[in-house]
């Protein structure tokens, strides 16, 4: 059978209890639809004992979506679970970068780019973070040069409707 | 109080009678305590799969009767709890409530692959509404209330609670409280919206009033929330056609004019042709299966859809809707049938269409009953069926396993009491039959209740002869026995050019098994046999087994061939 590329990126914004075992059952309900997940996030909210999770995954039809989100929605421990819509909501990440820099491109860098300095090793190994849209962080890392990045970990969506 | 004391009290406050189950080194607390305060019954099976269908057959028969609606059985970990897995995912696939309480290994050695040791809870979380494990013993009583509303509230599923050894041995301190009387869960995304929207309401009212071509398929949803009666009503006022699902058979009597039988695979005639000409769907507690919907891109057609259905997720999830109303189907059709709004057509050229179907290929099936005798010279499971529908008047419990024999019964057994059916119907779990018997006549001891499996499917779960021999189960057992796995066997002489692949069984001499548990036996090889061994194992005092030697050439039609459309099904037999 030949499988079509899930072209189709969508964030779903799932708030829930915090017990134990609710993640597992929506990664492995993510699974049982044979949908490919990209990024999972999940956060204590401000309430106590509620939890908020993002997830990003490409799914090009619409009907698998709404009913992986109904799915989502139905596990006893999640309160509600919608998908976003992209245009009215802000998708974030974090970054966090170990690379080599010399001190004229860190002002280059430091030119476009907003980023924190973490740590700085022997002058020339440098830890930064950086926050912001999936492209500004592409960017940053495409700014530094494949060649100097010595490792990165990024965080995953997080998500909030405007 | 200790934790095992706990476990009882819990179950005792929630009125449970029986329990089913298996005893081993992690639940053994658990039992002790049973024996010490003998309050259940309880009935030991011999395989722990058959303790769970024991349990679903508590279950499924309660329904509407005085009797509490969740059935529980009880396993050690590891290979107890493993036992589990096939009788739970049936449960969930037939919305079954279920309590399962499994013994689990002591905390501090959990994960570390001790002695009899599984991953219960991970195992059971896909396959149940959800799963628990208390990790000290003030959640034990908390645990049971909360699993036994989750299991029971909205669409009825199985729920897990796995207990450490250590958690059931454990006492409470002094400042330990739980009230039952009081206790409420604190589920804030527990989905459970019984209430029908008015306006939606009003809208399928308006929809049914226009339609030239009605149908109504009635589901499971209709018994479990003992609908029947208004489903009735609503039909009847509005004039339009019923069709069942395999669980919603028995939900009103299947020979009501309005009735089309079954619908789907193994669908009547005049059911699935119904379903391709219509123009308006009403489905009230169902889930557009694929054993009744055929392939999906030829479903429908134009027809509108209302969907009635109290799981929000399986609304539009195989068919689109026109109209859903994601409430308990028993309130939306007690609106429906008391609906000022609601006109009777007569609906003249449709009812005449109807009859036209029905009578397709009536003739020849009435021929091939009398007949009752197939092409290699033994009986056939239809006219079994039916002479066992006759004598009882349609009026005894019926409990099918799967195969041909359970469409032969969903076809040809004239349902007349309110959930009297129960089979494996989502799963299509072999073996059911037998244990599930147990359950059902326990829940209804008032009633004749006959369990009815092939040859392939009673010996899935043979050992519960031994459950049934030493609990006195008056269970009548009918075996058609053809010597196949003739449902596979009927998919290969269809479409697999009769090679018989794995379906071919050299069976065991039943009346000796029979004897063996102290069950009479008597073994039915001729016509003319049929009605006196169905009156005698009707007549007799406990359990009784029939053996029918049935011919291994019958097939079920009409059937819908699988990844066919309904339009695809073969009604009659090329010879």
């Amino acid at each position: 059978m030949m499988t079509t590329a899930q072209t189709k990126r969508r964030a779903i914004l799932a708030v829930m209890l915090d017990r134990s075992g609710v993640l597992n059952k929506i990664s492995s309900l993510i699974r049982r639809k044979m949908i490919n997940v990209d990024t999972i996030t999940a956060c204590p909210t401000q309430q106590p004992g509620i939890t908020s999770m993002t997830l990003t995954l490409r799914e090009n039809s619409d009907d698998k979506a709404l009913q992986l989100v109904r799915q989502i929605e139905k596990l006893t421990e999640v309160i509600s679970a919608k998908e976003l819509d992209i245009d009215q909501s802000f998708w974030r990440e974090v970054a966090i970068a170990k690379f080599e820099a010399d001190s004229e491109h860190l002002e280059r860098l430091g030119r476009n780019f907003n980023f924190e300095i973490l740590d700085r090793q022997n002058h020339e190994v440098i830890v930064a973070q950086v926050a912001g849209t999936s492209q500004m962080i592409d960017n940053f890392l495409a700014e530094i040069g494949p060649d100097k990045i010595i490792e990165v970990a990024r965080s995953g969506f997080t998500a909030l409707e405007k | 109080m200790k934790g095992t004391e706990l476990v009882l009290k819990a179950l005792k406050d929630k009125g449970v009678k029986y329990i089913f189950g298996y005893t081993g080194g992690a639940i053994m607390p658990i039992f002790d305590e049973m024996e010490k305060q003998k309050c259940f019954e309880f009935i030991m099976s011999r395989h722990e799969q058959g303790a769970a269908f024991m349990a679903q057959g508590i279950s499924r028969a309660s329904v509407g009767t005085s009797h509490p609606r969740t059935g529980v059985c009880m396993a050690t970990s590891g290979p107890g709890a493993m036992n589990l897995v096939t009788a739970i995912a049936d449960a969930i696939m037939d919305s079954c409530p279920l309590l399962a309480i499994t013994g689990q290994v002591a905390t501090g050695v959990i994960a570390t692959d001790a002695f009899q040791e599984s991953d219960v809870v991970g195992v059971m979380m896909p396959i149940t509404k959800q799963t628990y494990m208390p990790l000290s013993v003030d959640k034990i009583e908390e645990t049971i209330h909360e699993a036994m509303y989750v299991a029971l509230t909205g669409r009825g599923g199985p729920v897990v609670v796995d207990i450490p050894k250590d958690i059931q041995l454990q006492e409470t301190d002094a400042s330990y409280q739980f009230n039952p009387e009081t206790y409420e869960p604190e589920l804030p995304g527990f989905l459970y919206s019984p209430v029908p929207d008015r306006d939606r309401i009003r809208q399928a009212v308006a929809l049914i009033n226009k339609s030239e071509r009605p149908i109504i398929l009635c589901g499971h949803g209709v018994i479990t929330s003992t609908a029947g009666k208004n489903l009735q009503k609503f039909a009847e006022k509005a004039h339009i056609p019923i069709a069942f699902t395999l669980h919603g058979l028995s939900a009103i009597p299947v020979d009501h004019p309005l009735s089309l039988g079954m619908v789907g695979m193994h669908g009547t005639v005049e059911a699935n042709r119904a379903l391709l000409n219509t123009d308006l769907i009403i489905a009230f507690g169902m889930r557009f299966d694929d054993r009744v919907t055929g392939n999906l891109d030829l479903f429908g057609g134009d027809a509108k859809v209302i969907h009635v259905e109290i799981d929000p997720s399986e609304i539009d999830k195989n068919v689109k809707t026109s109209i859903a109303i994601n409430a308990d189907t028993g309130m939306a059709l007690n609106i429906l049938a008391n609906d000022h709004e609601l006109i009777s057509r007569p609906r003249r050229i449709w009812f005449e269409q109807l009859d036209v179907y029905r009578s397709e290929i009536r003739e020849a099936t009435q021929k091939e009953i009398d007949t009752g005798i197939g092409t290699q010279g033994e009986l056939l499971m239809k006219t079994i069926v039916t002479r066992l529908s006759d004598i009882t008047g349609g009026k005894d419990i019926i409990v099918g396993d799967v195969g041909q024999h359970q469409m032969i019964l969903a076809r040809y057994y004239n349902f007349q009491t309110a959930n009297s059916w129960f089979t494996s119907g989502g799963a299509g779990t072999m073996g059911c039959s037998l244990p599930m018997a147990v359950g059902v006549k326990l829940a209804r001891p008032d009633e004749r209740v006959w369990s009815i499996s092939g040859d392939g499917g009673f010996q899935m779960n043979i050992q519960e002869l031994g459950a049934i021999m030493e609990h006195k189960i008056d269970v009548k057992i009918l075996l058609m026995n053809n010597g196949y796995l003739g449902m596979v066997r009927q998919w290969q002489t269809l479409f697999y050019d009769g090679r018989y692949a794995g379906t071919p069984m050299k069976n065991p001499d039943f009346e000796a098994i029979s004897g063996a548990y102290g069950i009479p036996y008597l073994k039915v090889t001729k016509l003319d046999q049929i009605e006196a061994a169905l009156k005698t194992a009707a007549g007799h005092k406990g359990a009784f087994m029939v053996e029918f030697l049935c011919d291994p050439s019958e097939i079920i039609l009409p059937m819908v061939p699988a990844g066919g459309g309904i339009g695809d099904m073969i009604v009659s037999r090329r010879t």
